[in-house]
């Protein structure tokens, strides 16, 4: 054919359209020249595996994965994950790098870092190779520009003794997280890694950031899209990560009368470690958890993992009102004084919007195959958790 | 998650374009070349040299008028191109390709393999004998996670002149597993999975390691969220999985995957260690027959050890059917090597393949409709349709072309009449002289062998399996005995029921001294097998694809007997080759049936009569 021809092919392809919108991100100006761009990361892929597992949680449904990567930090069997709905079971298992499943139990979270301390459970001495976390979190950040690669699950590609996948890239930006989940702001708004890999796809929260020399920086964070631009994120939460939460506390006047009182806690990922490790961590919780304005019911809902999961109980607090109006297990709240209650963030926001202490609450609770109206008369919120103490690592 | 194929809908490319304008914010600063590390530099060289080296040979694969599709990548000077099958399938057989140079040629479809998603197509140069540019295959099975590769081809169709786009990323994992996307088909076993980034278009496109050795075919991705575009996450064939089909792929045959017959699995799921067990068998399959039992545990298949289900999964995944394989499993503590041959599993699958596949997304166009469109003058030429062949007309070609070579070892048309063959025979029990007349007649061929005991066959009379099946435990040797007269003296013309290019399988010769073999895989030859039928008899010819001696052949007296014990061919193999009047032929037989040796011949004299 000659060039006639082609030039006919080449006029067609200019009148079609791909639909497609290609928006390259501009990158900063990155020299890496001095990395040793020439080596390959095998050995480092081939080390790192070994430190990580595979997480297997709850979920599988509605678009949430029951699966995750997690980051071994001791050799017992200490991991670092996100905190995620995966987590929300008993039956937490992980498949280490040579394919051994085994339980794991959560020790801690932290909702403000967005992060979990999980333990392996093994019968036999567990002698484990691991990132030494402490040592990592001594270290300066890694800056825009720098190499890093990216280990995870991503995408449930791995199973038992399969490697995890790894990827390349560079940081793009070390900068303040402004992300949401679905319609929700995120609640981790620290400092985080921004990279130019693809790195956040599911199963890869937990996954660990490393420098080309195979050292941790970060633990891969969520499918989350920043709420600037709409545009998924590929982030990475700094080990080093630090965050400061507001929070109200009730502290006794001149007159020794409570009143409230706002404070700002710190809360660091070294800090959750070492009182994670210690069995000691109490996680900060902000108003808006538990003592939110309203009145106190003391339900327990089944874990809020969709975006509507219905107001299904699972227990109620001794003692509290929810108990002494006579609520149990698995009662489903269908209706609040005539409202139609469709899920449990409808109910606390109900609850939140249109209730105090004293009211009484008139509650339809599907229970079994009947009906049943409650009354639930509620009461004040308990005061709040003692905040840790914060330790030096 | 979803599993897509990154193939270009042509339907999609024909409205209005929209594409935003992109800032790339060029570096203020460009490191002075004195300050750039040596191997950085080295490094450098070596990735412009390797884009070099291929560049020529990238295939962009497009439908009738040159709108792009997918990609491809040429293999051999004649202008044959691997691509994707879900590529060929947008186009339908006749379609054109472009190359780097600007050029765009016609080509038709040769072999395809829907499982694996691979196809072969043919280019045709536009002066006859002009040879095309090409790439060298490598080695997948060197490629390491964390190594570098390039991945080029023609995403989004954005080269209107077919220059190819080159992307550079690591190698995320090996022998990855993905299952079939939609109704069994497009299963992506011990797959390499990248970070390289691919897109639509990109489909059928090369993947290279830094050598510009070709190591795979990229065809697909995990997507999920994110849309239909580069998510860090692509998957490219492996190209040692596409030698093992390139025989089918170039004989034109519409090639299926394999099953062992069996379902394996994970002893228990819970268990902290994976035991892969056999836990269910199917009694018609070879493995059955073999002795394999259920709860057998595998513990190596093909020489990889089978350690979860996954890797069970992409063993079996990268061969064609009918492939005979060493497999060894622990029964009782003792661990036991068989020879297994695999069953195809796409009867099952075919059925549906009419139907369309995966989820509903921009799917490549269904095969054009209706007439099949123009293609070019040669390539319309080119195309032959047939019941199990994509392209018939290339396994003419391909069967043709070996049987000339097999004709260098002598022409045995001149000496179609009564063979005679005299020597000694050695069986487990006994032994002495040898005596066998072929003898064709205007009634019938009968054949007569002595071997102590004298045993005759009319094989077009004498119909009942048993009878063709002796001498009794051989299989059916003067049933063989008359199909290797009639191949050699009649070739094509001596089987009206089939005489095809079969691809290439692997053939175990026992060794020639009679030996206990260290391990049944040590024996393995590459073959070229050419798959014949006359009456009710079905016979695989191995040719060893380094000088094209026949090495053997295997004779199915009844391949789909109701008695699936019956369904063991006859096996003879052929040694030392000496000249008999100007004409080579083996002067020992070895006779084996179902996993025993029935006996060995040699020979010390032939007689062949015109």
């Amino acid at each position: 054919m000659d060039w006639g021809s082609s030039n006919h092919g080449t006029a067609l392809m200019l009148t079609r359209s791909t639909l497609l919108c290609f928006v390259v991100v501009a990158a900063t100006a990155v020299t890496p020249a001095f990395a040793r761009a020439a080596d390959p990361f095998v050995d480092l892929a081939e080390k790192s595996n070994r430190k990580l597992v595979k997480l297997f949680g709850a979920g599988g449904f509605a678009r949430l994965n029951n699966y995750g990567t997690g980051i071994i930090i001791s050799k017992d069997g200490y991991v670092l994950t996100v905190a995620s709905q995966l987590l929300d079971t008993s039956d937490l298992v992980v498949h280490l790098y040579d394919g051994t499943r085994l339980k794991t139990k959560v020790i801690a979270t932290e909702p403000e870092l967005d992060i979990a301390l999980l333990k392996i459970q093994s019968e036999d001495k567990l002698d484990l190779d691991y990132f030494d976390f402490f040592e990592a979190a001594k270290r300066p950040p890694s800056e825009p520009g720098d190499w890093v690669v990216a280990m995870s699950n991503t995408f449930e590609i791995a199973l038992r003794d399969e490697p995890l996948s790894v990827q390349r890239g560079v940081v793009s930006a070390y900068t303040k997280m402004a992300g949401r989940r679905g319609i929700f702001e995120f609640p981790y708004t620290g400092e985080v890694y921004i990279v130019d890999a693809i790195t956040n796809n599911p199963g890869a929260a937990g996954g660990a950031l490393l420098t080309r020399k195979g050292e941790l920086i970060g633990i891969i964070g969520r499918e989350i899209k920043n709420s600037l631009s709409e545009t998924w994120m590929n982030y990475a939460i700094p080990i080093q990560a630090k965050t400061e939460v507001k929070i109200k506390e009730i502290v006794k006047d001149k007159n020794g009368k409570d009143v409230e009182q706002e404070k700002t806690v710190v809360v660091s990922m070294p800090e959750f470690v070492t009182l994670g490790m210690q069995g000691k961590y109490k996680p900060i919780t902000k108003p808006k958890v538990i003592g939110g304005e309203g009145g106190y019911h003391g339900i327990i809902f089944v874990p809020d993992i969709l975006e509507r999961t219905p107001a299904y109980i699972e227990d109620v607090v001794p003692g509290s009102p929810a108990d002494k109006a006579g609520l149990r297990a698995d009662d489903l709240v269908s209706f609040v004084d005539g409202e139609p209650i469709v899920s449990i963030k409808a109910f606390h926001e109900y609850i939140k919007k249109n209730t105090r202490a004293g009211i009484v609450l008139r509650l339809e609770v599907r229970r079994g195959e009947s009906l049943e109206t409650v009354e639930l008369t509620l009461g004040a919120q308990p005061s709040k958790p003692k905040l840790p103490t914060p330790s030096k690592p | 998650m979803i599993q897509l194929r990154l193939s270009m809908p042509v339907a999609a490319v024909a409205s209005p374009a929209l594409v935003a304008l992109v800032a790339l914010i060029v570096p203020q600063t460009i490191a002075a070349p004195s300050e750039v590390d040596k191997t950085v530099l080295a490094a450098q060289q070596e990735r412009i040299a390797a884009i070099k080296k291929v560049h020529p040979a990238i295939v962009a694969v497009c439908v009738q008028g040159g709108q792009g599709v997918g990609s491809g990548v040429l293999i051999d000077a004649e202008g044959y191109a691997l691509t994707n099958f879900h590529v060929v399938q947008a186009t339908g057989p006749l379609m054109q390709a472009g190359l780097a140079n600007g050029v765009l040629y016609d080509a038709v479809v040769c072999g395809i393999d829907k499982v694996g998603d691979v196809a072969l197509i043919k280019l045709q140069p536009k002066e006859k004998g002009t040879p095309f540019p090409f790439v060298e295959m490598g080695d997948s099975d060197k490629v390491k996670a964390g190594d570098w590769s390039l991945a080029m081809g023609n995403p989004f169709s954005l080269a209107m002149d077919f220059t190819p786009t080159v992307t550079y990323g690591i190698i995320s994992g090996v022998n990855r597993y993905q299952p079939p996307e939609g109704k069994g088909l497009l299963e992506y076993t011990d797959c390499i999975q990248i970070e390289t980034s691919i897109n639509p278009g990109n489909s059928g496109g090369p993947l290279f390691n830094m050598k510009g050795e070709l190591i795979g075919i990229n065809g697909r991705g995990s997507f999920e969220k994110r849309g239909r575009v580069n998510s860090g996450v692509g998957y490219a064939i492996s190209i040692n999985q596409i030698k093992n089909f390139l025989g089918h792929l170039r004989a034109g045959i519409d090639a299926d995957h394999a099953t062992l017959g069996a379902s394996v699995g994970t002893a228990s799921e819970d268990a902290p260690l994976t035991q892969m067990v056999i836990k269910q068998m199917l009694d018609e399959s070879d493995a059955y027959r073999r002795g394999l039992k259920e709860g057998d545990q595998l513990i190596e298949f093909a020489g990889r050890p089978v350690t979860s289900t996954n890797q069970y999964k992409n063993i079996l995944g990268i061969y064609p059917k009918e492939w005979r394989l060493p497999l060894t499993i622990r029964r009782d503590n003792t661990r036991h090597e068989y020879l297994v041959r695999l069953m195809g599993n796409q009867a099952a699958v075919i059925e549906k393949a009419n139907q369309p596949m995966g989820p509903p997304q921009p799917a490549p166009p269904a095969p054009p409709k209706g007439p099949l469109p123009k293609g070019g003058v040669e390539t319309t030429k080119m195309y032959e349709g047939r019941k199990g062949y994509s392209n018939w007309y290339f396994n003419v070609l391909e069967r043709d072309k070996l049987l000339e070579a097999f004709k260098k070892s002598g022409d045995f048309s001149g000496v179609a009449g009564k063979w005679t063959i005299d020597g000694k025979f050695a069986m487990a029990d006994r032994n002495g002289p040898l005596h066998a007349e072929i003898n064709p007649t205007k009634d019938g061929t009968i054949i007569k062998l002595k071997m102590n005991i004298e045993t005759t066959l009319d094989p077009l009379q004498q119909t009942d399996i048993h009878i063709q099946q002796e001498p009794i435990g051989s299989g059916g040797l003067m049933m063989a005995m008359y199909h290797y007269h009639r191949f050699l003296t009649l070739g094509t013309k001596g089987f009206e029921g089939l005489f095809a290019h079969g691809g290439y399988e692997p053939f175990y010769p026992p060794p020639a001294d009679g030996s206990v073999p260290k391990s049944l895989a040590s024996l393995r030859v590459d073959c070229a097998v050419i798959d014949t039928k006359h009456g009710s008899a079905n016979c695989k010819w191995f040719f060893s694809r380094k000088d094209n001696t026949l090495l053997g052949f295997e004779l199915y007296v009844a391949k789909d007997a109701r008695e699936t014990e019956d369904r063991d061919p006859c096996e003879v193999y052929c040694y030392d080759y000496k000249d008999v009047s100007g004409r080579k032929l083996p002067h020992r037989f070895e006779v084996r049936y179902r996993d025993k040796r029935y006996a060995t011949l040699t020979v010390s004299s032939y007689n062949l009569e015109k």
